[in-house]
């Protein structure tokens, strides 16, 4: 009996080839869309960690200094007067490999003390000092990257450090033990520590210096031998610090992707609701035969099972080659904003497939309880009733359109809560989703009223039939638009979060940029200035002609009483004050950063850290440790990790630093700006490659960065289009394909072949229509909590929300497309059957 | 079985499958190896050779010799407690240059101060005779960022902590030898009793057929030592002798040779002597072999080939590096009248560090001019360990 149960349900799958299909795709793309964002930011953090403890080894603890770097003296007291042992010196940066196409992390030591902490990179591990060491300027590479490279020890190797270009020979090949090792070494290049100090321009200063300390005591030693400028840091605090800057960003990601699982969610419902309602007098009629209703219910769940383990396991497939091409826009993005990051493959991870599964078929049989009770739960004489089923949805509707409204009222008060937690808040919005969805069975009847008259109008009967057949299938055409208007209002908050986010970027970027030029090194993270300029190429253009006035920009990184954070020492120009728009605060502390211990910071800095006008932010300096006071709070969108500012009078008091990291320069009265860009590149002197950029140029720069940071949420929302699209197509079809017998009656009854044409596509217009129409409200409120609380809560910054027309059409266009496109296979297919056979059918 | 067990048993398989690929697992140390790049390792080509007799002058020629590629000084000594415990002791620091001094103008564009072709090692071992126990040190360094170095005047070689250096600016001597490992140390002041001596012809001294397969060699051969000797926590208070030796060269074996036997051997009578070997691949011994003869007043008298008789009485094998080296000796010098038995104070003192090599206390009794004489000393023997290969200095 079973057995016949379930041949009978895969014969009812296997008759509805386009219905079934359909759902397995909306699980797949559900699916595939979580797990290839999964893939994509696990691959990202593994990346990151390999690196991290590829160059961390087996450190415990890091000696770090203030600003750039650490006083090699420390290194020598520590060890020598002190004998801290194990100790290790490191000096680490990046450099540009341009024949690799790529970035390399350079690890420079002392081979000689690597031993305990990173054997690969000791003399042990068979370094050649008479090499590696005394020839300097040379490098050890990985074995495959040298095969790539076609490059053999004792060939050159040119690298590019902030914008200068060396030559490194390769003294060694890096072999690795086993896979791990070989993946960690490929992303490094080891040097010795006096060709780093060279490469990155930091005579007698060092990164680090890393420890194994093993007892607290020990620890406490250290501390106490440090100098002020000097601090002690357990290296995984180091490690976690970073990791932490892109856990927003990646938060983000993730719960753009259970957006798709979410519509994907209503596919399934729609896809099991269709089933079950289709097959009520079958069921009807098993049960009368005396089925029972468990055996009904696991009918049902083994269907949707079914489709759920196609979808998934087609999903993990299609989400792998998804993440391939994802993976590099979530590097790409974290190298535009974060830190330097090479992902040189995926990391197939078990926890995300395992994830995906779950969530594949655990949304899959959540879908479908509510049709699976509908089935079993109705007596068996009112199952074999048709129109009971829809009776009971239109008198439902209220009682869900109560529920919604529950619903929606919880996610509201759910995002009132205060405190800056990114998963209550898209609890919050996924609770308004689904309230908003509970409403339309109840918002569509309303609308099919309203429309009737017009549809009246435009196409007389079939048009007044069209409108009212949304009302009485209502079971299956409000979950069809319930699907729709989310996956466009999906669309349409994502899309405005976007404009809003450039709009206000630009409007920033008009103010800040005030000088007529801007000269600053190649910096390997495009937000963060990396790299120094050459003393010369200041000087240089400082006073070339046409240039009137001329300030610099210094930005280091500090450890603060609030972890690790940038530091931008500003020189005053004639117009900084116009460039910084102040949030809280007033404008006499411009007067104080000249000459007091006063910082200003920004609003993603003031935000992150709960920083006030007022407070005090401690921050090490080469002096020790030294309190700043808070003058005042401004609007920036260049780092989500916030900046300090700084004056450079006040800076250079605490700081031995005279690097600059930038250069703008106002031009001379009457003099055009591209004229003075042109001769100043003239004029660069030999050694450094420097970029110089009028602020038109600069400005479409950072607006090209801008849009690349935002290509992986682009493709979010196409991807969540294209499943809507799908959802619309199988939703709709579906619907239609259904009515063949009441089609049938209607061309039987005379209805012609064009008139049919036009009552099915008509009513999918009409269907497609309120979906869009919906979708415009559902997307603004997404649009809200995504800009006001979610954008805040993960990144700080206050946005300008920003709604342009073209986007609600947008909407409105793709729903009404998406339904016509649906009405025409199932019309052409009635047309061209005989209604007789249709009748017969079933 | 029923489907239901058969479910069971499915789920228990799958959960069993998921937990075994979710099990978090310790990640394994980034671990690899450098095949390193063989034909960038130069030669000898380029450096200084010690290639005849220059005079040399002091306190500079105490301090290092860079352009020749390797150097050393070394100080061993016999000493004793209070109460007649006994020692031996080791510190040698070695100053190797990695390239050629003819890069030098690839030197120069560096600005780097770790940059450097100066390898420094060192190396300290306390023989406690009482115990039978040898312990043994070695350490590296670049010669560079004041992380090692040596200079005079004033006189002082250091790798690290461990140094070596002038009592007082002014002079070399008395020095000062500090170093200390984890397990022990000493911290020792050496006076000379005699002046410096200058072996071979004005302190160069051939060691083969070739020009230039030579070294400079220059001796302290007894000195009044003083100090604290650290065992395991323990600080013994001591006094007694030491020999110091500084020589550089840049190539002092020939093709062929493989290791030496070298001793120093300070007298009751007041003489002092060093005489060494240099062996053969085939075990044969060298025609360079070589000695001095110091007088109490410090007059000396150079030992040429065929000078010296060595015979080998007693062998021990080494359990750490299965080497078998001689442990006692007859050394017969007709020349100055010197008739030695030399025997190993104890036989496990082979210095197992990068290179395995022997470094030990000796007693000496024999006959000196017809009258009976006794002595200490230290012998060092290189090449017998199999994993030896060639010592690096």
């Amino acid at each position: 009996m079973i057995a016949s149960l379930w041949r009978s349900s895969l014969r009812y799958l296997w008759s509805h080839p386009w219905l079934f299909g359909l759902s397995v795709v909306g699980v797949a793309m559900g699916v595939a869309m979580v797990v290839s964002i999964d893939l994509a930011n696990v691959s990202a953090q593994e990346a990151f960690e390999l690196s991290a403890e590829t160059v961390t080894g087996r450190a415990t603890h890091q000696v770090r200094g203030a600003g750039d770097g650490l006083d090699e003296a420390v290194y020598r007291q520590l060890r020598i007067d002190h004998g801290v042992r194990p100790a290790a010196p490191v000096v680490e940066g990046y450099a540009t490999v341009p024949d690799a196409g790529r970035t390399f992390q350079v690890l420079g030591i002392d081979p000689i003390a690597e031993g305990p902490f990173r054997a690969y990179a000791s003399q042990d591990a068979g370094i050649e000092l008479d090499v590696f060491m005394a020839r300097g300027q040379t490098a050890l590479i990985a074995e495959p990257v040298a095969e790539a490279l076609s490059r053999a020890p004792g060939d050159t190797l040119q690298v590019r450090v902030g914008g200068r270009d060396r030559a490194l020979i390769i003294a060694g090949l890096l072999a690795a033990d086993d896979e791990r090792s070989r993946q960690a070494l490929e992303s490094v290049m080891v040097v010795d520590i006096s060709t780093a100090q060279e490469l990155f321009e930091m005579r007698g200063r060092l990164s680090r210096v890393d420890l194994i300390v093993e007892t607290d005591a020990e620890r406490d030693r250290i501390e106490g031998l440090l100098p002020e400028s000097a601090r002690l840091d357990r290296s995984e605090a180091r490690t976690e610090t970073v990791e932490q800057m892109t856990r927003a960003f990646e938060l983000n990601l993730q719960a753009l992707s259970l957006l798709a699982l979410v519509v994907g969610m209503f596919l399934i419902y729609n896809t099991m609701t269709f089933s079950v309602i289709q097959r009520r007098p079958l069921i009807g009629r098993l049960r009368a035969l005396g089925v029972t209703r468990r055996e009904i219910w696991r009918l049902i769940l083994g269907e949707a099972l079914l489709i759920g383990a196609l979808g998934t396991v087609v999903g993990l497939a299609l989400g792998l080659v998804l993440a391939q091409g994802l993976v590099v826009l979530v590097t790409q993005t974290i190298n535009d904003l974060y830190y330097v990051l090479t992902v040189r493959e995926l990391t197939i991870d078990a926890w995300t497939l395992t994830k995906g599964a779950l969530l594949g078929l655990g949304a899959t049989l959540l879908a479908t309880v509510w049709p699976a009770r509908e089935a079993t739960n109705a007596p068996a004489s009112t199952v074999l009733q048709r129109s009971a089923a829809e009776t009971s949805t239109r008198e439902a509707a209220p009682r869900l359109a109560l529920g919604g409204v529950f619903l929606g009222l919880l996610g509201g008060g759910l995002l009132l809560i205060p405190g800056d937690s990114i998963a209550l808040s898209y609890a919050a919005l996924f609770l308004l989703i689904i309230g908003f969805s509970l409403l339309i069975p109840l918002v569509i009847t309303g609308m099919a009223t309203g429309l009737r008259p017009v549809m009246d109008r435009l196409f007389g009967l079939i048009g007044r039939m069209a409108a009212r057949g949304v009302v009485t299938t209502l079971s299956r055409t409000a979950v069809a638009i319930a699907a729709l208007v989310v996956a466009v209002a999906a669309t349409v908050g994502v899309g405005i979060m976007i404009d809003s986010f450039r709009g206000t970027v630009e409007v920033w970027l008009e103010g800040q940029l005030q000088a007529d030029v801007y000269v600053q090194p190649p910096s390997l993270v495009f937000r963060q200035a990396d790299a120094t300029l050459d003393a010369g190429v200041v000087a240089t253009f400082r006073a070339a002609e046409g240039v009137r006035d001329a300030h610099t920009v210094r930005s280091v990184h500090v450890e603060t009483n609030h972890g690790r954070s940038e530091l931008v020492a500003i020189e005053f120009g004639p117009s900084t004050e116009d460039a910084y728009r102040i949030k809280e605060g007033d404008a006499s502390v411009w007067d104080r950063l000249g000459s007091e211990p006063v910082v200003i910071v920004s609003e993603p800095y003031a935000y992150r850290h709960d920083v006030e006008v007022g407070d005090t932010i401690e921050i090490q300096t080469d002096e020790g440790r030294a309190p700043f006071e808070v003058g005042a709070v401004y609007f920036d969108y260049a780092s989500d990790l916030g900046v300090i500012t700084i004056g450079r009078p006040v800076y250079n008091q605490y700081f031995e630093d005279d690097a600059v990291s930038g250069l703008a320069l106002y031009t001379a009265e009457g003099q055009p700006v591209e004229g003075l860009v042109e001769r100043l590149r003239r004029q660069v002197p030999d050694g450094q490659e420097v970029i110089i950029r009028s602020n038109q140029g600069l400005r479409e720069a950072s607006l090209e960065v801008f849009d690349r940071t935002f290509t992986v949420t682009v493709v979010l929302r196409l991807l969540a289009v294209l499943v809507a699209f799908v959802g619309v197509l199988s939703a709709l079809m579906a619907l239609q394909l259904e009515r063949s017998r009441e089609l049938a009656v209607l061309r039987a009854n005379g209805m012609t072949p064009r008139q049919l044409w036009q009552y099915v596509t008509s009513q999918t217009g009409v269907m497609g229509l309120m979906a869009g129409v919906l979708a415009v409200p559902l997307g603004l409120i997404l649009a809200t909590v995504l800009v006001y609380v979610i954008n805040r809560r993960s990144f700080g910054w206050t946005l300008q929300f920003n709604v342009t027309p073209e986007i609600l059409l947008q909407a409105v266009g793709l729903a009404l497309v998406a339904a016509l496109l649906a009405g025409l296979y199932p019309s052409y297919k009635m047309a061209q059957a005989n209604p007789a056979d249709a009748l017969r059918e079933e | 079985m029923g489907y239901r067990s058969l479910w069971i048993l499915l789920g228990l398989a799958l959960a069993l499958g998921v937990a075994w690929v979710l099990w978090p697992t310790e990640p394994t140390p980034i671990e690899g190896r450098v095949s390193p790049a063989e034909a960038l390792s130069g030669d000898a080509e380029g450096f200084l050779r010690a290639d005849g007799p220059r005079e040399l002058s002091f306190p500079e020629d105490h301090g290092p010799h860079p352009g020749y590629r390797t150097e050393w000084w070394y100080y061993t000594g016999n000493v004793e407690t209070a109460e007649g415990r006994r020692f031996g002791y080791q510190f040698t620091i070695f100053r190797n240059q990695l390239t050629p001094p003819d890069t030098a103008a690839a030197e120069e564009a560096r600005t780097s101060d770790w940059a450097t072709n100066q390898l420094f090692l060192a190396h300290l071992a306390v023989g406690d005779v009482e115990n039978e126990q040898h312990y043994g040190a070695e350490r590296f360094s670049r010669g560079a960022a004041g992380l090692a170095g040596a200079q005079s005047p004033p006189f002082r070689v250091w790798l690290e902590d461990w140094t070596m250096a002038a009592v007082d600016g002014a002079d070399a001597t008395p020095m000062r030898l500090t170093a200390h490992d984890d397990d022990f140390g000493l911290d020792l002041t050496v006076d000379p009793l005699k002046p410096k001596v200058l072996h071979g012809d004005r302190g160069y001294d051939p060691k083969g057929a070739d020009p230039g397969n030579a070294s400079y060699y220059v001796t302290f051969s007894r000195m009044a030592t003083e100090g604290t000797l650290t065992i395991n926590g323990e600080a013994f208070d001591v006094t007694g002798e030491s020999w110091m030796d500084h020589e550089w060269s840049t190539s002092a074996l020939m093709e062929g040779q493989v290791g030496w036997d070298w001793f120093s051997v300070q007298l009751d009578n007041g003489y002092d002597l060093m005489y060494y070997e240099l062996r053969e691949e085939d075990g044969s011994r060298s025609p360079y072999t070589s000695g001095t003869v110091v007088d109490p007043e410090g007059n000396t008298v150079s030992l040429a080939e065929g000078d010296g008789v060595l015979e080998v009485l007693d062998r021990w094998t080494s359990p750490h590096t299965g080497g078998t080296y001689p442990v006692r000796w007859r050394l017969q010098i007709p020349k100055a009248d010197l008739d030695l038995e030399i025997t190993s104070v104890f036989p496990d003192q082979e210095m197992n560090v990068s290179t395995s090599y022997y470094e030990g206390a000796i007693d000496v009794a024999g006959q000196h001019a017809g009258v009976e004489v006794q002595g200490r000393g230290f012998v060092e023997m290189t090449g017998y360990a199999e994993d030896a290969g060639q010592p690096r200095f």
